[in-house]
């Protein structure tokens, strides 16, 4: 179900896929051409390789049926005689006869006689007499040979063989060759292309602003940038180039076949549109019912995890009985489901199996009533019942890409639709240069919504000079935080302007700005890696010495040096070990590491024991020094420390002044104040 | 293969003996057929060759073949639906066995049991399972089967030399196999790691957006992600190198056995030793002993992956419920609604603090009890206590004079009825979430306590009214909703004791004075825990409690603790004060 919805909300994209996929592939012509070549070679390959186990049945298995000539000179010396199979010149003869599976030698033979027993051999043989040595036909007689006479006098069609099958090891050397090199093309390839595309993807999500972020799930950014690519991988990898090969394959057995024999090769093909319509059926049944097995899965697993998550409440309310068949009308359900996934399958097998041999049983009979009519040598029989048995499998594999090929389109969609997600906060081309900024803020009437009307800041003023603290107090939802993310530029506003340095902040570099202000966040994100990675953040221009110094002033060198790998120590988001404390302290450091000249700071609300609450006092007095400051601030002593205290109430500027000043005004801020002494 | 995991799996596969039987000996006439058709092939190359075939007998030579084509299929049907959906069938009665288990199991098992890990052995586990006792099955016995009998077949039909000598570059397939297989899990298993590298680095990339931003830092993330990037397809890239040299190299090796068959069973057929018929047949033999060959060393996989899923389903099976009926528990079945509490003192485990520290507490019949305090300090634990989620480690609590531990779990959850902190309510219609538990409910009931919680008005409004289903898959409730609907759920139990864990948060205070108003009507001579935030909430509660780090620290009606003049008085001058702010 979850599956189906995600599926409606992604497919916004419309834009041409094919051309786009076949877009990535363009620097990589070369090698599908290459890679194509290949296949082709390949495909010859296995296409000759029954063709030369027909050849050696035909011309040196069966081939034992011509004459030899006797003559005085030969390189087959057999029972005192020289034998040769050019009968030029040859008077006398020879003649190998097969009959009930054993061979027999005539020798001797007039030129007639020869004639006569060669045309015997082209049909059954009735022997006028048989016994364990002698055969007579005709009047003729001829022993019986051993294995080692017949291995002496057939030597020159094993010769025959053997150069068949060294011919067929030639063949398979090439095979093995070719078919490593095109896989690896291919293959890396398809990852160069993969690592592309990722990175590009990679690249364009943190070109999006926050708005973007705010409104799509992480979970689902995330599966964008890994599964989705990975499901494209092996459309380039390897579906493209099988049913290139596939259909090479098909159309080179179907030429093959028809051009040996066209009358047997079109028989061969009766069963092809019972198979081509059967693997249709088929594709069509199971793709639904594996969609259905799919979504009674998510939808198992979704009654599963909500009711493991509830046990507590399931346990309480004794409505153990209930849950348990509900889940087995569930579970009752996907096991119909799948036992229907199975019949399919176990009738398809099976019968495209029968179809085969259907097939196969055409080619015998076919070509077995042409081998007795003359028309077709055993070979090519033996040819014809190799490649009826190969002709099915590529169809079934080309059903099978093609629906690989469907899933690496739903993938293309989606990955299209993230890259195709336009950044709505744009610089302009040209954004004008401060050079140094000095740290003064205005707002001029700002108006802004998070979303539609509904304004979290209605018309709000005010100034800050450069090296000023101010603090913005308020209660939940008043619109402080989102004063903090504007100068940031993390959104822009509807109505007013916001000017840094006396310049609108639309005609800055994003850049300049952002790197211009330090945040300080509520909850401090701790990157994987180590204490001194988390304080310089890549920034390798960052010394150790600097490291060190900025722990040491914001006192979060103290923590750190008892970690037993000191800066080394290894942290993580998940896995982290720090305190909250020790959590605020450490992104002390790590905006003070990158010196900003403005310092904009949500104070964190978390419970923090006295001791560290004093070293980040302390540590937010060094770091405020020289520095424009703008804070949320819900610590009073905090708050004191500003020379101006802004005092937003639902989303407009209700007070301003010092804390002294406010509290004589007896307004919203004495009531905030108060409160807050209740909670401390 | 059997021994460890008997414990657990073995009876499943004892009842379906039969099917799996059956199974087992329909694959063994199929593969016992499967070898005359290659016989047939060569029957009809020979006596074409000998000329001692008409067509007569090669139609029914062909036809026989048909026949045992027939055979084959319809076993092949066979011996799909008994083993394949023998293995379906224990997969849904294992499910059904570990769910109910889950549900006997208490509170503290779920704490230290994640549900994402928990979904793991329903999920891959019992796929890996199933996997093992259904198709593993099958190719392992195919695998042993099908190449003795084409062995045999080779041996006795054709010839036992050229069989030994074209066997020798087979047996490399399975030798090789074994390692390549070792060598390909290595690999895969980097690959795979590779992979979830690169997922944790995305996670973690698009989880710190902010950060990144703040400090422009996504030409930087750029270059980090550069190197994941590239270390996954290094590692895509082994594998890939692998297979790439595997695959042509196992055809090779097949190839050789054909090679070997074209000189030497050539030689063989020049030499009348063995006849046409049998060299093609022979071919096809060859063809068939390659894919067991590559089965076996599938199977093997299936089988140790099914032998660890097994080992960790087992775990479950195996855990003790630690909160379960006394040995011999008190006939009880009705409760009244008195509670008393004595000396009561409770942690979450060894070595941490104590959530209820020597509380003593009596609860009348029919009183409305209010609790007050910060959070963390106590309340929703002695919930938990009363519910027995967790089991009283030090004191005693007592319902109408009966010790917890000696009534039955069902009587004492079915006496009470509960609101929840977090309002849970499950996917599912809005009228089944409210009828939960509770059977034979009329709609009517429902309406009724939903108007009592103030909820139906709001339900009315929604597109299917009752038949709303709640949450991902339909419509989503405000906070306040859904707390009501908790309230209308536990409203409809009707118990004697009612205890709401802070339940009415999100509800504006008209609404909530509506809601305690039907609360009292409801509730003449019930019990009635409220567990609250808002001095609104308690101040018509006949008492009032404060605990702190788990210490009744002021007990009282609302007067007395007035007169007090201590924490209680000083939250609700707190209230006022907002109350005010709000009101600016």
């Amino acid at each position: 179900m979850a599956e189906i919805i995600e599926e409606q909300v992604e497919s916004e994209f419309s834009g041409n896929i094919t051309q786009r996929l076949l877009a990535y592939v363009k620097p990589y012509v070369k090698q599908m051409v290459i890679s194509a070549i290949l296949v082709l070679f390949i495909t010859g390959f296995e296409l000759i390789r029954p063709v030369l186990i027909g050849n050696a049945i035909d011309v040196y298995i069966e081939g034992y049926n011509t004459p030899y000539g006797i003559t005085d000179e030969s390189d087959l010396l057999f029972q005192g005689q020289y034998l040769t199979k050019d009968l030029e010149g040859c008077q006398t003869f020879a003649q190998l006869v097969m009959a009930e599976d054993q061979y027999y030698y005539f020798m001797n033979l007039s030129k007639a006689e020869s004639d006569e027993l060669y045309e015997l051999t082209m049909e059954e043989i009735i022997p006028d007499k048989i016994d364990d040595h002698t055969i007579l036909i005709h009047g003729l007689q001829g022993n019986k040979l051993t294995s080692e006479e017949l291995s002496t006098l057939r030597r020159n069609d094993f010769y025959g063989i053997l150069r068949i099958g060294v011919l067929y090891i030639i063949v398979l050397l090439l095979n093995l060759i070719c078919s490593y090199a095109q896989t690896m093309i291919l293959q890396l390839t398809g990852q160069n292309i993969i690592y592309t595309i990722r990175e590009q993807l990679f690249h364009h999500v943190h070109s999006l602003p926050l708005r973007y972020f705010d409104t799509h799930p992480v979970g689902r950014i995330i599966t964008r940038i890994t599964n989705d690519v990975e499901g494209l991988h092996e459309m380039y990898a390897t579906i493209l180039i099988r049913l290139f090969k596939n259909s090479v394959k098909i159309l080179g057995l179907a030429i093959v076949m028809l051009s040996i024999n066209l009358k047997l090769a079109l028989y061969s093909f009766a069963m092809l549109p019972l198979i081509a319509m059967l693997t249709y059926i088929f594709k069509t049944l199971s793709r639904k019912v594996h969609r259905l097995v799919r979504t009674k899965i998510s939808m198992l697993n979704t009654f599963l995890s909500e009711n493991i998550s509830g046990m507590r409440l399931i346990q309480i309310f004794a409505n153990e009985k209930m849950k348990f068949d509900e889940f087995f009308e569930k579970s009752k359900d996907l096991y119909r489901t799948n036992i229907r996934q199975l019949t399919i399958f176990a009738i398809f097998r099976p019968s495209i199996y029968f179809l085969s041999q259907i097939a196969l049983a055409i080619v015998l009979y076919t070509s077995a009533r042409s081998v007795l009519d003359g028309s077709i040598t055993l070979g090519i029989m033996y040819v014809f019942i190799n490649y009826i048995s190969n002709f099915f499998e590529p169809i079934q594999d080309l059903a099978e890409q093609f629906s690989t090929l469907q899933n690496a389109y739903a993938s293309a969609e989606k990955i299209f639709t993230v890259l195709d997600e336009k950044n709505t906060i744009e610089e302009k081309e040209k954004p004008v240069k401060l050079g140094k900024i000095k740290g003064k803020i205005e707002f001029k009437h700002v108006f802004f919504a998070y979303e539609n009307d509904d304004y979290v800041l209605k018309d709000v003023s005010f100034v800050i000079q450069p090296g000023e603290k101010v603090a913005f107090v308020g209660a939940t939802g008043a619109g402080k935080s989102s004063i903090l993310n504007l100068i940031g530029r993390y959104y822009d506003i509807q109505k007013g302007q916001i000017l840094i340095d006396d310049v609108d902040i639309k005609e800055l570099s994003i850049q300049e700005i952002r790197e211009a202000i330090g945040q300080v966040q509520q909850d401090v994100f701790i990157f994987t890696g180590d204490i001194a990675g988390n304080i310089r953040l890549q920034n390798e221009e960052i010394s150790d010495e600097k490291i060190k110094e900025c722990a040491k002033t914001v006192n979060a060198s103290h923590f750190i040096e008892q970690l037993p790998n000191q800066y080394h120590e290894l942290v993580s988001e998940r896995g982290s070990t720090l305190s909250s404390g020790q959590r605020q302290l450490l992104s002390f450091a790590r905006t003070l590491a990158f010196d900003p000249k403005i310092l904009v700071m949500d104070e964190a609300t978390a419970n923090i024991d006295t001791e560290t609450e004093q070293l980040i006092q302390d540590a937010l007095e060094k770091l405020m020094e020289g520095r424009t400051t703008i804070m949320v601030a819900h610590r009073l002593s905090t708050i004191q420390h500003a020379d101006n205290i802004i005092v937003m109430h639902k989303g407009k500027i209700r007070e301003m002044g010092t804390h002294q000043e406010l509290l004589q005004q007896n307004g919203i801020y004495k009531k905030l104040y108060e409160l807050q002494l209740y909670s401390v | 293969m059997m021994s460890k995991k008997k414990g657990v799996l073995f009876p499943y596969i004892w009842k379906y003996k039969i099917p799996y039987v059956l199974g087992l000996v329909t694959l063994l006439i199929v593969d016992y057929v499967n070898l005359y058709i290659p016989q047939i092939t060569g029957e009809i190359t020979d006596g074409l060759s000998s000329f001692s075939l008409h067509l007569e007998d090669v139609v029914k030579l062909v036809f026989t073949m048909l026949l045992f084509a027939l055979i084959i299929a319809l076993g092949r049907v066979l011996w799909r639906f008994f083993i394949f959906g023998t293995a379906r069938k224990i997969e849904h009665e294992l499910r059904m066995d570990m769910f109910g288990k889950l549900e006997l199991l208490s509170q503290n098992y779920f704490n230290s049991h994640k549900t994402g890990d928990l979904m793991t052995h329903f999920t891959n586990d019992l796929d890996a399972l199933r996997n093992s006792i259904g198709p593993a099955v099958i190719s392992s016995f195919d695998a042993v089967v099908m190449t003795a009998l084409v062995l045999y077949k080779m041996m006795v039909y054709v010839d036992a030399r050229l069989t030994l000598m074209t066997l020798i570059p087979m047996s490399v397939i399975a030798v090789g196999g074994y390692y390549f297989g070792e060598a390909f899990e290595r690999k895969f298993a980097l690959k795979q790691d590779a992979f979830a590298k690169l997922s944790d680095a995305v996670q973690e990339s698009v989880t710190g957006e902010r950060v990144i931003k703040a400090f422009v830092q996504e030409d930087r993330q750029d270059e980090v992600f550069k190197k994941i990037n590239l270390y996954n397809k290094q590692k895509n890239m082994d594998v890939v190198k692998l297979m790439a040299t595997f695959m042509p190299l196992l055809d090779f090796v097949i190839g050789v056995s054909y090679a070997i068959t074209i000189i030497y069973g050539g030689y063989l057929a020049i030499t009348a030793q063995i006849t046409l018929g049998r060299f093609v047949a022979y071919t096809q033999y060859l063809g068939m002993l390659v894919w067991p060959m590559i089965a076996l060393g599938d199977s093997i996989t299936s089988f140790s992956q099914g032998r660890a899923a097994i080992g960790r389903i087992s775990q479950i099976f195996h855990e003790i419920p630690d909160i379960r009926d006394d040995e011999n528990p008190l006939d009880v079945n009705e409760l009244k609604g008195a509670i008393s509490i004595h000396d009561l003192s409770f942690s979450y485990g060894e070595g941490l603090p104590l959530a209820i520290d020597s509380l003593n507490l009596e609860i009348k019949q029919g009183e409305t009890l209010a609790i007050l305090g910060k959070c963390g300090h106590g309340k929703t634990t002695l919930v938990n206590l009363l519910l027995r989620l967790y089991d009283v480690s030090k004191g005693d609590i007592l319902f109408d004079g009966h010790d917890i531990k000696k009534l039955p779990l069902k009587t004492l959850r079915s006496n009470i009825a509960y609101v929840p902190q977090d309002s849970y309510l499950f996917s599912d219609t809005i009228e089944k979430n409210i009828a939960f538990g509770k059977e034979k409910v009329s709609h009517e009931e429902i309406v009724e306590v939903c108007k009592d919680a103030c909820v139906h008005d709001n339900i009315k409004d929604f597109p299917d009214g009752y038949e709303t289903v709640v949450g991902e898959r339909g419509v989503t409730l405000s906070g306040g909703q859904k707390q009501r609907c908790a309230i209308a759920r536990a409203f409809l139990k009707n118990s004697p004791i009612l205890i709401m864990d802070d339940s009415l948060s999100a509800v504006d205070t008209d609404t909530e004075d509506n809601i305690l108003e039907n609360l009292k009507k409801k509730r003449q001579n019930k019990t009635t825990i409220l567990i609250a935030h808002r001095i609104s909430t308690v101040k018509n509660a006949d008492h009032i409690l404060i605990l702190d780090e788990g210490r009744c620290v002021e007990y009282g009606t609302f007067d007395e603790l007035m007169a007090l003049n201590g924490i209680f008085k000083e939250m609700y001058e707190k209230q006022q004060l907002e109350k005010q702010l709000s009101a600016e």
